[in-house]
Protein backbone atom coordinates (compact mmCIF):
# COMPACT_ATOMS: atom_id res chain seq x y z
CA UNK A 1 0.00 0.00 0.00
CA UNK A 2 1.11 3.71 -1.50
CA UNK A 3 1.32 5.37 2.01
CA UNK A 4 2.29 9.45 1.61
CA UNK A 5 6.30 10.03 2.84
CA UNK A 6 5.10 13.37 4.73
CA UNK A 7 3.34 13.06 7.87
CA UNK A 8 0.02 13.12 7.33
CA UNK A 9 -3.77 12.79 9.61
CA UNK A 10 -5.86 9.88 9.63
CA UNK A 11 -8.85 11.42 7.87
CA UNK A 12 -6.11 12.13 4.87
CA UNK A 13 -4.93 8.88 4.85
CA UNK A 14 -8.46 7.28 4.94
CA UNK A 15 -9.36 9.54 1.80
CA UNK A 16 -6.12 8.42 -0.27
CA UNK A 17 -6.87 5.23 0.67
CA UNK A 18 -11.02 5.33 -0.37
CA UNK A 19 -9.67 7.74 -3.70
CA UNK A 20 -6.75 5.32 -4.61
CA UNK A 21 -8.64 1.60 -3.68
CA UNK A 22 -12.03 2.33 -2.57
CA UNK A 23 -13.43 3.77 -5.81
CA UNK A 24 -12.21 1.78 -8.35
CA UNK A 25 -12.99 -1.46 -6.49
CA UNK A 26 -16.68 -0.02 -6.54
CA UNK A 27 -16.60 0.81 -9.99
CA UNK A 28 -15.40 -2.71 -11.03
CA UNK A 29 -17.98 -4.67 -8.46
CA UNK A 30 -20.95 -2.47 -10.39
CA UNK A 31 -19.70 -3.63 -13.83
CA UNK A 32 -19.05 -7.20 -12.79
CA UNK A 33 -23.18 -6.97 -11.20
CA UNK A 34 -24.35 -5.25 -14.29
CA UNK A 35 -22.57 -8.12 -16.14
CA UNK A 36 -24.12 -11.35 -14.44
CA UNK A 37 -27.58 -9.91 -14.02
CA UNK A 38 -29.97 -11.10 -16.88
CA UNK A 39 -30.46 -8.24 -19.18
CA UNK A 40 -33.89 -7.79 -18.66
CA UNK A 41 -35.39 -5.91 -15.43
CA UNK A 42 -32.88 -3.91 -13.70
CA UNK A 43 -30.08 -4.02 -16.58
CA UNK A 44 -33.13 -2.58 -18.81
CA UNK A 45 -33.63 0.08 -16.65
CA UNK A 46 -30.29 1.62 -16.71
CA UNK A 47 -29.88 1.06 -20.22
CA UNK A 48 -33.41 3.34 -20.78
CA UNK A 49 -32.12 5.80 -18.36
CA UNK A 50 -28.96 5.87 -20.74
CA UNK A 51 -30.88 6.54 -23.67
CA UNK A 52 -32.26 9.64 -22.83
CA UNK A 53 -28.69 10.53 -20.84
CA UNK A 54 -26.86 9.81 -24.82
CA UNK A 55 -29.31 10.66 -26.98
CA UNK A 56 -27.99 14.09 -27.31
CA UNK A 57 -24.13 13.14 -28.13
CA UNK A 58 -25.60 10.44 -30.30
CA UNK A 59 -27.70 12.73 -32.70
CA UNK A 60 -24.52 15.68 -32.27
CA UNK A 61 -22.16 13.16 -33.34
CA UNK A 62 -24.43 11.69 -36.25
CA UNK A 63 -24.97 15.19 -37.33
CA UNK A 64 -21.30 16.60 -37.44
CA UNK A 65 -20.37 13.37 -39.40
CA UNK A 66 -23.11 13.79 -41.98
CA UNK A 67 -22.05 17.33 -42.37
CA UNK A 68 -18.38 16.26 -43.02
CA UNK A 69 -20.00 13.41 -45.28
CA UNK A 70 -21.96 15.93 -47.24
CA UNK A 71 -18.79 18.32 -47.88
CA UNK A 72 -17.42 16.07 -50.23
CA UNK A 73 -20.51 14.43 -51.60
CA UNK A 74 -21.35 18.16 -52.67
CA UNK A 75 -18.73 18.57 -54.62
CA UNK A 76 -18.51 14.82 -56.14
CA UNK A 77 -22.33 15.46 -57.09
CA UNK A 78 -22.14 18.70 -58.35
CA UNK A 79 -19.27 17.19 -60.83
CA UNK A 80 -21.82 14.20 -61.73
CA UNK A 81 -24.34 15.99 -61.32
CA UNK A 82 -25.85 16.86 -65.14
CA UNK A 83 -24.57 13.14 -66.55
CA UNK A 84 -26.97 11.68 -63.21
CA UNK A 85 -29.87 13.50 -64.05
CA UNK A 86 -30.30 12.62 -67.86
CA UNK A 87 -29.94 9.20 -66.50
CA UNK A 88 -32.49 9.29 -63.76
CA UNK A 89 -34.72 10.60 -66.06
CA UNK A 90 -34.93 7.59 -68.11
CA UNK A 91 -34.86 5.58 -64.77
CA UNK A 92 -37.87 7.48 -63.39
CA UNK A 93 -39.60 7.04 -67.24
CA UNK A 94 -38.96 3.51 -66.59
CA UNK A 95 -40.22 3.12 -63.09
CA UNK A 96 -43.27 5.03 -63.95
CA UNK A 97 -43.87 2.05 -66.32
CA UNK A 98 -42.87 -0.35 -64.46
CA UNK A 99 -45.52 1.09 -61.58
CA UNK A 100 -48.23 0.99 -63.33
CA UNK A 101 -47.72 -2.86 -65.00
CA UNK A 102 -47.09 -3.57 -61.06
CA UNK A 103 -50.55 -1.84 -60.32
CA UNK A 104 -52.34 -3.42 -62.44
CA UNK A 105 -50.24 -7.20 -61.63
CA UNK A 106 -51.19 -6.24 -57.66
CA UNK A 107 -54.88 -5.92 -58.92
CA UNK A 108 -55.07 -9.13 -60.93
CA UNK A 109 -53.40 -10.93 -58.18
CA UNK A 110 -55.57 -9.68 -54.96
CA UNK A 111 -58.49 -10.81 -57.60
CA UNK A 112 -57.04 -14.45 -58.05
CA UNK A 113 -56.08 -14.47 -54.50
CA UNK A 114 -59.59 -13.75 -53.42
CA UNK A 115 -61.08 -16.66 -55.66
CA UNK A 116 -58.87 -18.99 -54.38
CA UNK A 117 -59.13 -17.64 -50.69
CA UNK A 118 -55.89 -17.03 -50.37
CA UNK A 119 -54.04 -13.83 -48.58
CA UNK A 120 -52.48 -11.60 -51.36
CA UNK A 121 -49.02 -10.43 -51.47
CA UNK A 122 -48.94 -6.81 -49.87
CA UNK A 123 -46.47 -4.13 -51.67
CA UNK A 124 -43.75 -2.84 -48.62
CA UNK A 125 -44.63 -0.19 -46.80
CA UNK A 126 -41.70 1.49 -44.64
CA UNK A 127 -39.12 4.10 -44.68
CA UNK A 128 -35.13 4.29 -45.67
CA UNK A 129 -32.39 4.75 -43.14
CA UNK A 130 -28.94 5.02 -43.18
CA UNK A 131 -26.35 3.25 -40.58
CA UNK A 132 -25.31 5.99 -38.40
CA UNK A 133 -22.94 4.30 -36.34
CA UNK A 134 -20.71 0.62 -35.79
CA UNK A 135 -19.66 -0.84 -32.74
CA UNK A 136 -16.02 -1.40 -33.18
CA UNK A 137 -16.18 -4.69 -31.62
CA UNK A 138 -19.42 -5.81 -33.15
CA UNK A 139 -19.26 -6.12 -36.62
CA UNK A 140 -22.74 -7.27 -36.98
CA UNK A 141 -24.90 -4.59 -35.16
CA UNK A 142 -25.26 -1.42 -36.44
CA UNK A 143 -27.50 1.86 -35.00
CA UNK A 144 -29.65 3.47 -37.50
CA UNK A 145 -30.43 6.97 -37.76
CA UNK A 146 -34.61 6.28 -37.55
CA UNK A 147 -36.32 5.57 -34.27
CA UNK A 148 -40.30 5.16 -32.92
CA UNK A 149 -40.88 8.29 -34.14
CA UNK A 150 -40.65 7.46 -37.80
CA UNK A 151 -42.31 4.30 -37.11
CA UNK A 152 -39.38 1.95 -36.88
CA UNK A 153 -40.33 -1.30 -34.69
CA UNK A 154 -38.95 -3.94 -33.04
CA UNK A 155 -38.37 -6.72 -35.40
CA UNK A 156 -38.94 -4.94 -38.07
CA UNK A 157 -37.34 -6.87 -41.26
CA UNK A 158 -34.20 -4.92 -43.08
CA UNK A 159 -33.27 -4.67 -46.36
CA UNK A 160 -30.88 -2.92 -48.70
CA UNK A 161 -29.98 -3.19 -52.18
CA UNK A 162 -26.62 -4.74 -53.61
CA UNK A 163 -25.61 -4.56 -57.12
CA UNK A 164 -29.34 -3.28 -58.10
CA UNK A 165 -31.03 -6.72 -56.01
CA UNK A 166 -32.52 -6.25 -52.85
CA UNK A 167 -31.55 -8.65 -50.00
CA UNK A 168 -32.18 -9.26 -46.67
CA UNK A 169 -29.88 -7.38 -44.41
CA UNK A 170 -31.38 -7.94 -40.53
CA UNK A 171 -33.72 -7.51 -38.16
CA UNK A 172 -34.68 -4.58 -35.51
CA UNK A 173 -33.68 -5.27 -31.54
CA UNK A 174 -33.89 -2.35 -30.29
CA UNK A 175 -35.08 0.90 -31.08
CA UNK A 176 -35.34 4.42 -29.33
CA UNK A 177 -37.17 7.53 -29.97
CA UNK A 178 -34.65 8.39 -33.04
CA UNK A 179 -32.37 5.21 -33.62
CA UNK A 180 -32.77 1.11 -33.73
CA UNK A 181 -30.48 -1.12 -33.38
CA UNK A 182 -30.40 -4.24 -36.14
CA UNK A 183 -28.85 -7.51 -35.83
CA UNK A 184 -27.29 -8.44 -39.21
CA UNK A 185 -27.76 -11.67 -40.75
CA UNK A 186 -23.90 -12.60 -39.98
CA UNK A 187 -24.49 -11.97 -36.08
CA UNK A 188 -24.61 -15.25 -33.74
CA UNK A 189 -28.54 -14.53 -32.26
CA UNK A 190 -29.88 -14.17 -36.00
CA UNK A 191 -32.35 -16.81 -37.12
CA UNK A 192 -34.85 -16.55 -40.13
CA UNK A 193 -37.03 -18.55 -41.64
CA UNK A 194 -35.86 -19.46 -45.26
CA UNK A 195 -36.31 -21.74 -48.50
CA UNK A 196 -34.37 -22.91 -51.16
CA UNK A 197 -34.98 -21.45 -54.83
CA UNK A 198 -34.60 -25.22 -56.38
CA UNK A 199 -37.66 -27.21 -54.30
CA UNK A 200 -38.98 -25.06 -51.50
CA UNK A 201 -37.75 -26.55 -48.78
CA UNK A 202 -37.54 -24.77 -45.23
CA UNK A 203 -34.97 -24.45 -43.47
CA UNK A 204 -33.73 -22.42 -40.30
CA UNK A 205 -31.28 -19.61 -40.91
CA UNK A 206 -28.71 -18.78 -38.20
CA UNK A 207 -25.66 -16.50 -38.36
CA UNK A 208 -22.65 -17.74 -36.52
CA UNK A 209 -20.52 -14.86 -36.03
CA UNK A 210 -17.22 -14.88 -38.36
CA UNK A 211 -18.05 -18.63 -39.73
CA UNK A 212 -20.59 -19.24 -42.60
CA UNK A 213 -23.82 -18.60 -42.28
CA UNK A 214 -25.97 -22.02 -42.46
CA UNK A 215 -29.42 -23.26 -42.89
CA UNK A 216 -30.47 -26.13 -40.37
CA UNK A 217 -33.38 -28.84 -40.46
CA UNK A 218 -33.11 -29.27 -44.33
CA UNK A 219 -34.27 -32.69 -45.24
CA UNK A 220 -31.70 -35.43 -45.83
CA UNK A 221 -32.20 -36.19 -49.34
CA UNK A 222 -33.18 -32.61 -50.80
CA UNK A 223 -30.80 -31.42 -54.04
CA UNK A 224 -28.88 -28.73 -53.16
CA UNK A 225 -26.34 -27.05 -55.44
CA UNK A 226 -23.90 -24.54 -54.42
CA UNK A 227 -24.86 -21.16 -56.01
CA UNK A 228 -29.07 -22.19 -55.23
CA UNK A 229 -30.25 -18.78 -54.10
CA UNK A 230 -31.94 -18.42 -50.80
CA UNK A 231 -35.65 -16.54 -49.93
CA UNK A 232 -36.82 -15.99 -46.68
CA UNK A 233 -39.65 -18.14 -46.14
CA UNK A 234 -43.50 -17.14 -46.25
CA UNK A 235 -43.88 -18.88 -42.78
CA UNK A 236 -41.71 -16.62 -41.02
CA UNK A 237 -43.68 -13.80 -38.80
CA UNK A 238 -41.06 -11.10 -38.88
CA UNK A 239 -40.16 -11.13 -42.48
CA UNK A 240 -42.10 -10.75 -45.90
CA UNK A 241 -41.52 -14.20 -48.10
CA UNK A 242 -39.28 -13.97 -51.18
CA UNK A 243 -36.75 -11.67 -50.01
CA UNK A 244 -33.34 -13.01 -51.60
CA UNK A 245 -31.07 -13.83 -47.98
CA UNK A 246 -27.91 -15.06 -50.34
CA UNK A 247 -26.85 -18.14 -51.97
CA UNK A 248 -25.69 -21.07 -51.18
CA UNK A 249 -21.96 -21.92 -51.07
CA UNK A 250 -21.22 -25.77 -49.27
CA UNK A 251 -23.50 -28.08 -48.74
CA UNK A 252 -22.14 -30.46 -45.25
CA UNK A 253 -22.76 -34.37 -46.39
CA UNK A 254 -24.89 -35.49 -43.41
CA UNK A 255 -22.55 -38.62 -41.14
CA UNK A 256 -24.39 -41.11 -40.52
CA UNK A 257 -26.19 -40.47 -37.18
CA UNK A 258 -27.46 -37.04 -38.74
CA UNK A 259 -30.86 -36.77 -40.08
CA UNK A 260 -30.70 -33.13 -41.51
CA UNK A 261 -27.95 -31.37 -43.85
CA UNK A 262 -26.55 -28.41 -43.24
CA UNK A 263 -26.64 -25.63 -45.77
CA UNK A 264 -23.90 -22.84 -45.73
CA UNK A 265 -25.05 -19.51 -47.37
CA UNK A 266 -23.22 -16.31 -48.68
CA UNK A 267 -25.18 -13.69 -47.62
CA UNK A 268 -26.11 -11.58 -50.07
CA UNK A 269 -25.20 -8.56 -47.83
CA UNK A 270 -22.08 -8.49 -46.48
CA UNK A 271 -22.18 -6.51 -43.06
CA UNK A 272 -19.80 -3.75 -44.22
CA UNK A 273 -21.93 -3.14 -47.16
CA UNK A 274 -24.75 -2.34 -44.98
CA UNK A 275 -24.82 1.28 -45.30
CA UNK A 276 -28.55 2.51 -46.41
CA UNK A 277 -31.15 0.18 -45.37
CA UNK A 278 -35.06 -0.24 -45.83
CA UNK A 279 -36.53 -0.77 -42.84
CA UNK A 280 -40.36 -2.57 -43.82
CA UNK A 281 -42.66 -1.22 -40.92
CA UNK A 282 -46.16 -3.26 -41.76
CA UNK A 283 -45.67 -6.78 -42.77
CA UNK B 1 -19.24 24.83 -11.80
CA UNK B 2 -16.57 25.59 -14.54
CA UNK B 3 -14.87 22.27 -14.23
CA UNK B 4 -18.18 20.74 -14.32
CA UNK B 5 -19.00 22.28 -17.81
CA UNK B 6 -15.29 21.06 -18.76
CA UNK B 7 -15.89 17.55 -17.46
CA UNK B 8 -19.07 17.75 -19.79
CA UNK B 9 -17.33 19.10 -22.64
CA UNK B 10 -14.65 16.23 -22.71
CA UNK B 11 -17.30 13.86 -22.37
CA UNK B 12 -19.16 15.03 -25.41
CA UNK B 13 -15.92 15.34 -27.18
CA UNK B 14 -15.03 11.68 -26.25
CA UNK B 15 -18.18 10.44 -27.31
CA UNK B 16 -18.77 12.46 -30.22
CA UNK B 17 -15.28 11.95 -31.79
CA UNK B 18 -15.99 8.02 -30.60
CA UNK B 19 -18.94 7.85 -32.54
CA UNK B 20 -17.33 9.42 -35.72
CA UNK B 21 -14.17 7.91 -35.76
CA UNK B 22 -15.57 4.39 -34.63
CA UNK B 23 -17.99 4.60 -37.62
CA UNK B 24 -15.75 5.83 -40.32
CA UNK B 25 -12.74 3.90 -39.74
CA UNK B 26 -15.13 0.47 -39.46
CA UNK B 27 -16.01 0.84 -42.86
CA UNK B 28 -12.00 -0.04 -44.01
CA UNK B 29 -12.44 -2.88 -41.67
CA UNK B 30 -10.67 -1.25 -38.30
CA UNK B 31 -11.58 -1.41 -35.18
CA UNK B 32 -10.91 2.08 -34.00
CA UNK B 33 -11.72 2.63 -29.83
CA UNK B 34 -11.15 6.16 -29.87
CA UNK B 35 -13.37 6.77 -26.71
CA UNK B 36 -10.31 4.80 -24.94
CA UNK B 37 -7.46 7.13 -26.42
CA UNK B 38 -9.43 9.65 -24.11
CA UNK B 39 -10.12 7.57 -21.31
CA UNK B 40 -6.49 7.60 -21.02
CA UNK B 41 -6.01 11.06 -21.58
CA UNK B 42 -8.55 11.57 -18.81
CA UNK B 43 -6.25 8.84 -16.65
CA UNK B 44 -3.21 10.11 -17.22
CA UNK B 45 -4.32 14.31 -16.43
CA UNK B 46 -7.51 13.95 -14.10
CA UNK B 47 -7.38 13.10 -10.10
CA UNK B 48 -8.38 10.19 -8.89
CA UNK B 49 -11.90 10.12 -8.27
CA UNK B 50 -12.71 12.09 -11.98
CA UNK B 51 -10.16 9.88 -13.75
CA UNK B 52 -12.16 6.31 -12.53
CA UNK B 53 -15.65 8.20 -12.67
CA UNK B 54 -14.33 9.47 -16.28
CA UNK B 55 -13.74 5.87 -17.08
CA UNK B 56 -16.69 3.93 -15.88
CA UNK B 57 -18.87 6.11 -17.70
CA UNK B 58 -17.00 6.14 -21.02
CA UNK B 59 -17.21 2.34 -20.74
CA UNK B 60 -21.47 2.47 -19.97
CA UNK B 61 -21.53 5.14 -23.10
CA UNK B 62 -20.22 2.07 -25.37
CA UNK B 63 -22.23 -0.50 -23.55
CA UNK B 64 -25.28 1.63 -24.32
CA UNK B 65 -24.62 0.17 -27.86
CA UNK B 66 -23.42 -3.25 -26.99
CA UNK B 67 -26.24 -6.65 -27.71
CA UNK B 68 -24.39 -9.28 -26.15
CA UNK B 69 -23.15 -8.02 -22.72
CA UNK B 70 -24.15 -4.80 -20.14
CA UNK B 71 -21.34 -3.70 -18.50
CA UNK B 72 -18.30 -5.06 -20.11
CA UNK B 73 -16.73 -2.47 -21.18
CA UNK B 74 -17.71 -0.42 -17.78
CA UNK B 75 -15.49 -3.07 -16.05
CA UNK B 76 -12.41 -3.09 -18.90
CA UNK B 77 -12.36 0.81 -18.83
CA UNK B 78 -12.19 0.78 -15.07
CA UNK B 79 -9.57 -2.02 -15.09
CA UNK B 80 -7.38 0.42 -18.36
CA UNK B 81 -7.85 3.28 -15.68
CA UNK B 82 -6.65 1.62 -12.52
CA UNK B 83 -3.34 0.59 -14.85
CA UNK B 84 -2.74 4.32 -16.61
CA UNK B 85 -3.76 6.11 -12.55
CA UNK B 86 -0.80 3.81 -11.28
CA UNK B 87 1.11 4.31 -14.06
CA UNK B 88 1.22 7.98 -14.66
CA UNK B 89 3.24 9.04 -11.88
CA UNK B 90 6.47 7.21 -13.15
CA UNK B 91 5.31 7.94 -16.96
CA UNK B 92 6.54 11.04 -18.83
CA UNK B 93 2.83 11.56 -20.30
CA UNK B 94 3.87 15.27 -21.60
CA UNK B 95 5.68 13.44 -24.06
CA UNK B 96 3.66 12.77 -27.58
CA UNK B 97 5.88 9.01 -27.40
CA UNK B 98 4.69 7.76 -24.01
CA UNK B 99 1.17 8.40 -25.07
CA UNK B 100 1.20 6.67 -27.76
CA UNK B 101 2.80 3.46 -26.67
CA UNK B 102 0.29 3.65 -23.86
CA UNK B 103 -2.85 4.05 -26.09
CA UNK B 104 -1.16 1.08 -28.38
CA UNK B 105 -0.68 -1.76 -25.40
CA UNK B 106 -4.25 -0.25 -23.86
CA UNK B 107 -6.08 -0.68 -27.24
CA UNK B 108 -4.90 -4.30 -27.43
CA UNK B 109 -5.73 -4.71 -23.89
CA UNK B 110 -9.09 -3.74 -23.84
CA UNK B 111 -9.76 -5.73 -26.99
CA UNK B 112 -8.63 -8.90 -25.19
CA UNK B 113 -10.50 -8.07 -21.95
CA UNK B 114 -13.71 -7.76 -23.68
CA UNK B 115 -13.55 -10.06 -25.60
CA UNK B 116 -12.69 -12.41 -22.62
CA UNK B 117 -15.44 -11.39 -21.11
CA UNK B 118 -18.01 -11.18 -23.55
CA UNK B 119 -17.22 -15.04 -24.17
CA UNK B 120 -17.34 -15.91 -20.44
CA UNK B 121 -20.22 -13.91 -19.54
CA UNK B 122 -22.85 -14.01 -23.30
CA UNK B 123 -20.79 -17.22 -24.92
CA UNK B 124 -20.42 -14.85 -27.56
CA UNK B 125 -17.37 -13.74 -29.49
CA UNK B 126 -16.36 -10.22 -29.62
CA UNK B 127 -13.01 -10.47 -31.41
CA UNK B 128 -12.89 -7.63 -34.25
CA UNK B 129 -10.08 -9.84 -35.70
CA UNK B 130 -6.38 -9.73 -35.82
CA UNK B 131 -5.41 -7.16 -38.23
CA UNK B 132 -8.73 -5.62 -37.32
CA UNK B 133 -7.46 -4.78 -33.83
CA UNK B 134 -3.90 -4.24 -34.81
CA UNK B 135 -4.41 -1.84 -37.42
CA UNK B 136 -7.14 0.12 -34.87
CA UNK B 137 -4.62 -0.09 -32.09
CA UNK B 138 -2.07 1.90 -34.78
CA UNK B 139 -4.74 4.28 -35.50
CA UNK B 140 -5.75 4.93 -32.00
CA UNK B 141 -2.09 5.34 -31.34
CA UNK B 142 -1.65 7.83 -33.83
CA UNK B 143 -4.88 9.78 -32.88
CA UNK B 144 -3.39 10.17 -28.97
CA UNK B 145 -0.97 13.28 -29.03
CA UNK B 146 -4.12 14.69 -30.82
CA UNK B 147 -6.90 14.08 -28.12
CA UNK B 148 -4.20 14.42 -24.53
CA UNK B 149 -3.32 17.86 -26.13
CA UNK B 150 -7.38 18.55 -26.69
CA UNK B 151 -7.30 17.04 -22.87
CA UNK B 152 -5.03 19.49 -21.72
CA UNK B 153 -5.75 22.55 -23.49
CA UNK B 154 -9.61 22.42 -21.89
CA UNK B 155 -8.42 20.88 -18.26
CA UNK B 156 -5.71 23.71 -18.10
CA UNK B 157 -4.35 24.15 -14.36
CA UNK B 158 -8.11 23.50 -12.48
CA UNK B 159 -8.77 21.32 -9.85
CA UNK B 160 -9.52 18.85 -11.71
CA UNK B 161 -6.18 18.31 -13.53
CA UNK B 162 -3.73 15.65 -11.60
CA UNK B 163 -0.76 17.62 -9.61
CA UNK B 164 2.45 16.07 -10.87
Amino acid sequence: MNMPKHPISFKTYTGHYRRRYLLPAGFLLVSFLLMILPLQGFVASVKAVLAYVFIPQIRLAHSTVQYAQNVSQTVQELLLAHQENEHLKQEIQTAQLLAAQAKDVFAENERISQLLKITPTRPWKGVWAKVAYREPTQWNTVILDKGTADGVKERSAVVTVVDGQEGLAGVVVETTENTAKVLLVRDEDFSAAVQLERGGEAGLLVGDGPRPVQIKYIPLLTHVEKGDKVYTSSSSSVFPAGILVGTVSHVREGDSFQTALTVEVTPQVSSPAVREVFVILDN
Amino acid sequence: MLNALKLFFLFVCATVFHWAFAGLFARVGLSVNVILIFVTAFCALFKLPFAYSAAFICGLFLDFFSTKLFGGNAFTFTVCACIICNIAPRFDFAEPFPQMVAVFVLTWLAALLNTLLVFVFASASAWPGLLSTLGGSVVDALFAPAVFWLVKRVLGTGSIARQV
